[in-house]
């Protein structure tokens, strides 16, 4: 049911996690981000973006999603999320290639045909 | 309710990304038409782009689900102590207190019900 996360130095005390609430919010995470990574590529499609600016494009969304995550959990994320850093790193190239599939596939809807 | 209006602007984000879309193939063909040069989209096109795909993100953020408390304790905390009490195994359903009841009617006994056939 649960699992035991110990921290390496300078906190000796471990912290107890629900396993199937860290399973459900990670669900919830990459279905965002997933949902993310579509939609992005789709809008850089439509913007007409090439090269390295579409890759900015999508740091930027990566980002912003980040941002709406803080912003909807609040100060208490440490609720939710074991490490924002990892929230916002995890899964970051597999996104990428959906972005970059929508990306060229809106790409070439609008500009191109 | 709330997850009624997220689901509302993920909608409305879409539509609004699709019409951005329909107007940046229009304004490429009227380039074509007219024989210009493409050198950048309309600033009200990127615009409309840009900030549904902010809405839309925003809606499929609620959408997707609540996020739950990850302490172990923290979904504890909430039983309360009539449904930690409550066990099904310890059911009892023929206590021989019954028998103490003014109304009570003895059942027949084993040897009686026998004799019936």
């Amino acid at each position: 049911m649960s699992g035991i996360a110990k921290s390496k130095d300078n906190k000796p005390e471990p912290i107890a996690y629900s396993e199937a609430a860290l399973r459900n919010n990670a669900a919830v995470v990459e279905y965002c981000r997933t949902s993310m990574a579509a939609l992005s590529g789709s809008t850089a499609g439509v913007l007409g973006l090439t090269g390295l600016y579409g890759f900015a494009f999508y740091v930027l969304a990566v980002v912003t999603l980040w941002i709406m995550f803080m912003i909807k959990t609040g100060p208490n994320w440490h609720k939710y999320y074991v490490s924002r850093q990892s929230l916002l790193t995890n899964g970051f190239f597999g996104a990428l290639f959906t972005y970059v599939l929508f990306w060229t596939f809106i790409y070439g809807m609008v500009h191109v045909y | 309710m709330a997850s009624t209006i997220h689901k509302l602007i993920v909608i409305i984000g879409f539509v609004s990304l699709f019409h951005s879309a329909f107007s940046a193939a229009q304004h490429r063909s009227y380039l074509r038409i007219t024989s210009q040069e493409f050198t950048t989209l309309p600033l009200d096109i990127v615009v409309q782009a840009v900030v549904s795909l902010f809405a839309v993100m925003w809606g499929v953020l609620n959408v997707a689900g609540n996020l739950r408390e990850i302490p172990a304790a923290a979904e504890l905390n909430n039983v309360r102590w009539e449904t930690q009490k409550n066990i099904p195994s310890f059911y009892m359903f023929n206590h021989r207190g019954k028998a103490l009841a003014y109304n009570y009617i003895p059942s027949a006994s084993k040897s009686d019900l026998d004799n019936i056939e």
